[in-house]
């Protein structure tokens, strides 16, 4: 035993001599993979940190990447992906632990977070150095990336949520399709026709969260944050009428699935699954549902007193600690700009390139299914932005945790939204 | 001369500490010390630190979630420890036998316990899916119709401790085996013979001198519990419904999602001062106890 | 560290008690155990029954007992979405130099506790043992600041380095040397030898017991630690097994093939650790206790 144990330590000394010993010749090299490759002249390499791309459009980046690297032979770029859930985390544990990646994407309601701490390169000299740079953008996109009239991001693509449906259980139920005049009660009629527990199928789902709820609010008129954004407004009688409208549709009218009934399938591959007759979801979905074996449309979102729909902006920003601003900049530009990038991301329908260039659109707009495709753009008549704060991520988690204790029935609309004031109040303080 | 072996008696000194006590005081010691000091501060590590006194601690006062993170940790021991102690035990005893195969059977009940918590968590998830799991499958074989576990803030913390039991029960059976076969058997042989029963033998003689392992364990999977945190973030991340925050969870929360690290460490803190009443006890009952591994 | 493997102790002193055994109990006792077995093998069952179904295939109402026509299209999945093989790499890497160093550092600092005289020992060692009382995760917050100051954040060295030095180690080695007799050493003395001798070729071949316990509950804890690595890694390249794991659950909420499959990918090696030195396992787990 004795001797079998020497050997061992002797082993692992050495081991660990080894290893010390490799990690110590290339100390800079990220990876065990890349180490063999960190030769001198290489190009200069970016990260480009993602939400949007995973797992969809792996590929689709992959091309714009393989186009940006063919325009420009001294830069590689490195993609790095994390799920939306867990991408702000993730995000905020980087530029904190003073690793950014160079350049990454973030949506518009965490840009103000990022834009007020001072953790984003000022684009704006190097925007301002190309003559009519801007007017390429959609301008709403655009200008949602500013902020104290600097610019710190450049749009790359917007999307909004749609009411998708399933044309073949609309004809099997008899059920006239939805239209732009429908309101909630026409949607709670359908769905209630359409709902067949016996075969699993329901009328509707609309995830209850914090971005499904500031705009179900609007559809009533109400709205998170006060004009002026100095208070919360969220528990107006009218969003606690919205509130109880979302959680009914599970509990009251049964029309939706509870979070059991759906046992972490998700909402998309529901639909997909010809299990959902009508879905509020983004657009970004397009691609996913292109193979789906039932007939499918979308149409406008049915409101109440008002319409309402989102719109969603994501956008790249560099990172101020970047040792290649050139680079970043080349990449951010050409990801968000460049003919070749919105060129595969139309033929993808990966979300909409926030271009202002009406040829694109026209060839997206030509692209089935959805046939419907003119409903995302009529949509933007009644665009609502979402409520943002500096303290973005606490106020998001905040919300969603007293709008899931509604929904499994621990608290009633008007106190999880007395709640929800009281915090978001204090987040503003 | 003199002089000459002090310097080699200190520097062999060095030689042999400094490797260890160096990373220690550096990835350890300092850190304990910083982490005293943040919690005085509000630093989101983007903009510079602010002092600000004993703010972090009163907040974690008036802080919902702390005190609903706190409960559930308390939830989560009151569920798990008497279960995974009396299992722990019963299974010690049976165990406590040459039967051929038992040996087999001790290596199975270390395979959760070697295994990583990821692994088991994703694991039970999949077991306690409400649809499509085999538990509820089970279940319904025998005509009940099973909850919604992970999606049912009523059940979600149930099956975090059921799968937590499952996961340390082989832990706690080796710690009671080795208890069991630390009880010298002339005890047993001896009220054997005056004629007691089997009840009556494991009553008034194993018991009580199985009682310092019963209280190490006990403390040791108390200590475990207050710290509990892999198995909630991969099966619930708190949710749903919030009904599975814990103490830890809730630290990392606010160190890594909303960059509070002064109050994520203040937190950590309050953590550390119940771990700390338990470890005392743990001391006292050791001294008390004499048990020796 | 004297104690003895389990089975053989039970094989001793099990025989007197057998006489008197009723069937009852032996029935009862069986059931228990029986019933305890299962439990522990039928989760195990499912996970790699699952990871031998195609992918798409696992969400039915009635399960399959069976995997019908295994196959290793999920694993192959797995393969070609996340890097899991370099994690598999990174797992064994950080397990082998965590070890390795805290086989070292303490085997070291222990002996400067056990067999060396100076001023400050005492408060030394008290200083080691007050650090085991303290939770990892009060740590944690200001470790991840050291890491950024020093620019280790995403690297190997920041994976690594909170777990190269283990007072735990230096505490169970230390007391496994302080039960090597003088003797020894004192011969060693008498010959010449210096402390890297005697530490070297008297006092380690002594508690290679001990040695073989730390080693093993360091491999354990760094092959399955979770917190740390999860918050200090972005990298996929650079995750270990079970951020990795975690990483595809979150990619894959639904997809239970694969995510079983990269579970059987991260438990098959511990286990067979485990089964090539049980022994020191389970002593091993016992004393984790004490951390």
């Amino acid at each position: 035993m004795p001797r079998l144990s020497i050997r061992f330590l002797l082993l692992s000394l050495l081991t660990a001599a080894l290893l010390a010993g490799c990690t110590a010749v290339a100390p800079a090299a990220p990876g065990a993979a890349t180490a063999g490759e960190a030769t001198s002249q290489e190009p200069v390499t970016i990260t480009y940190f993602t939400f949007s791309a995973a797992p969809d459009h792996m590929e689709d980046l992959g091309q714009m990447v393989a186009a940006f690297e063919a325009a420009n032979p001294t830069t590689k770029v490195k993609v790095e992906t994390a799920p939306f859930d867990q991408y702000f985390t993730k995000l905020q544990t980087l530029v904190a632990g003073g690793t950014a990646p160079d350049v990454f994407e973030l949506n518009y309601e965490n840009f103000v977070s990022y834009a007020s701490k001072d953790v984003l390169l000022d684009m704006t000299p190097l925007a301002g150095a190309d003559a009519g740079f801007a007017d390429v953008f959609y301008p709403l996109a655009y200008k949602a990336f500013q902020r104290d009239g600097k610019q710190y991001g450049l749009p790359a693509s917007f999307s909004n949520v749609v009411l998708y449906y399933n044309k073949d259980l609309f004809d099997a139920a008899g059920v006239d399709y939805p239209t732009a005049e429908w309101t909630w009660q026409d949607e709670l009629a359908a769905a209630q026709k359409l709902t067949d527990p016996a075969n699993g199928v329901w009328g509707e789902f609309s995830p209850i969260q914090f971005w499904e709820f500031y705009k179900t609010a609007a559809q009533n008129g109400c709205s998170v944050l006060s004009a002026d954004g100095t208070t919360s407004t969220i528990n107006e009688p009218s969003c606690v009428e919205a509130l109880t409208w979302m959680v009914d549709k599970i509990n009251k009218y049964q029309i939706s699935p509870t979070d059991a009934d759906m046992a972490g399938v998700s909402d998309g591959d529901m639909f997909k699954q010809g299990k959902l007759a009508m879905l509020r979801t983004g657009i970004w979905m397009f691609d996913s549902f292109k193979d789906a074996p039932f007939a499918w449309d979308i149409a406008l979102e049915p409101g109440n007193t008002q319409k309402a729909h989102h719109f969603f902006a994501n956008g790249v920003a560099i990172a101020a600690t970047t040792e290649h601003p050139q680079e970043a900049w080349a990449w951010a530009k050409f990801f968000t700009s460049s003919p070749e990038a919105a060129k595969i991301r139309v033929a993808a329908s990966w979300e909409l390139p926030a271009l202002n260039d009406q040829a694109l659109f026209d060839q997206w707009l030509a692209i089935t299914p959805p046939a419907s495709r003119t409903v995302v753009f009529q949509a933007l008549d009644t665009l609502v932005t979402p409520p943002v704060i500096e303290k973005q991520s606490q106020m998001q988690d905040a919300v969603n945790l007293l709008l899931e204790q509604v929904k499994s029935g621990a608290l009633t609309p008007q106190e999880a939204l007395d709640q929800a004031k009281t915090e978001i109040d204090a987040l503003l303080k | 001369m003199i002089g000459e072996r002090r310097w080699s008696k200190t520097g062999w000194l060095i030689l042999f500490l400094l490797p260890g006590l160096g990373g220690l005081l550096l990835f350890t010691v300092l850190p304990i010390l910083a982490s005293f000091v943040l919690a005085f501060f509000a630093w989101d590590l983007l903009t510079p630190p602010q002092f600000v006194g004993l703010q972090n601690f009163t907040a974690i006062i008036y802080d919902k979630e702390f005190w609903a993170a706190l409960r559930h940790t308390l939830t989560f021991i009151a569920g798990y420890l008497p279960l995974v102690v009396s299992l722990g035990l019963g299974m010690a005893l049976a165990m406590n036998v040459a039967v051929r195969g038992i040996g087999l059977l001790r290596t199975l009940f270390f395979f959760p316990v070697v295994s990583s918590w990821v692994a088991v968590a994703l694991l039970w998830s999949w077991l306690f899916n409400p649809k499509y799991g085999l538990i509820n499958y089970l279940l319904s074989l025998i005509g009940i119709t099973g909850p919604g576990w992970l999606f049912d803030p009523a059940w979600a913390m149930p099956a975090v401790i059921l799968t937590s039991v499952w996961k340390d029960l082989g832990f706690v059976l080796v710690l009671f085996l080795a208890g069991l076969q630390a009880i010298p058997l002339d005890y047993i042989e001896a009220a054997a013979l005056d004629g007691a029963g089997r009840i009556a033998q494991f009553r008034y003689i194993t018991l009580p001198l199985l009682a310092p392992t019963t209280f190490f364990v006990l403390i040791i999977s108390l200590i475990n519990s207050f710290q509990v945190f892999d198995q909630v973030w991969v099966m619930t991340k708190g949710g749903p419904a919030g009904a599975t925050t814990v103490l830890v969870e809730r630290i990392v929360r606010h160190a890594f999602s909303y960059g509070e690290m002064g109050y994520a460490a203040a937190i950590s803190w309050v953590l550390f001062f119940l771990v700390f009443g338990a470890t005392i006890v743990q001391f006292r009952v050791q001294r008390m106890g004499k048990f020796d591994v | 560290m004297s104690s003895q493997s389990i089975p053989q102790q039970s094989a001793v002193r099990s025989q007197p008690q057998r006489k008197n055994r009723h069937l009852g109990a032996a029935v009862l006792r069986y059931l228990v155990l029986g019933a305890g077995g299962l439990l522990m093998v039928i989760p195990f069952w499912w996970m790699l029954v699952t990871s031998l179904k195609p992918p798409g295939s696992v969400l039915t109402v009635t399960p399959e007992l069976f995997p019908r026509q295994p196959t290793l299209e999920s694993y192959q999945r797995v393969w070609a979405t996340i890097p899991i093989g370099q994690m598999f790499l990174n797992s064994l890497i950080v397990t082998a130099v965590s070890v390795g160093a805290q086989l070292i550092s303490s085997a070291m600092a222990a002996y400067a506790f056990a067999r060396m005289q100076w001023r400050a020992r005492d408060a030394v060692f008290l200083l080691y043992v007050a650090t085991l009382m303290v939770p990892s995760q009060v740590t944690i917050t200001p470790l991840f600041i050291l890491m950024q100051r020093l620019g280790w954040v995403d690297t190997y060295q920041g994976l690594l380095a909170p777990s190269l030095v283990s007072a735990f180690g230096a505490f169970l080695l230390r007391q496994a040397m302080l039960s090597v007799p003088r003797e020894y050493e004192e011969a060693a003395v008498l010959d010449g030898a210096n402390h890297w001798t005697i530490f070297r070729q008297v006092v380690l071949p002594m508690i290679g017991p001990a040695l073989a316990t730390l080693a093993v509950f360091a491999t354990m804890s760094t092959w399955n630690s979770f917190l740390w690595p999860l918050f200090v890694t972005r990298d996929e390249r650079l995750m270990t097994l079970p951020v990795g794991l975690a990483l595809l659950h979150g990619r894959f909420t639904t997809e239970w093939s694969m995510i079983m499959a990269g579970a059987v990918i991260s438990v098959v090696p511990i286990i067979l650790m485990y089964l090539a030195a049980q022994r020191a396992f389970v002593r091993g787990v016992a004393l984790s206790g004490l951390k």
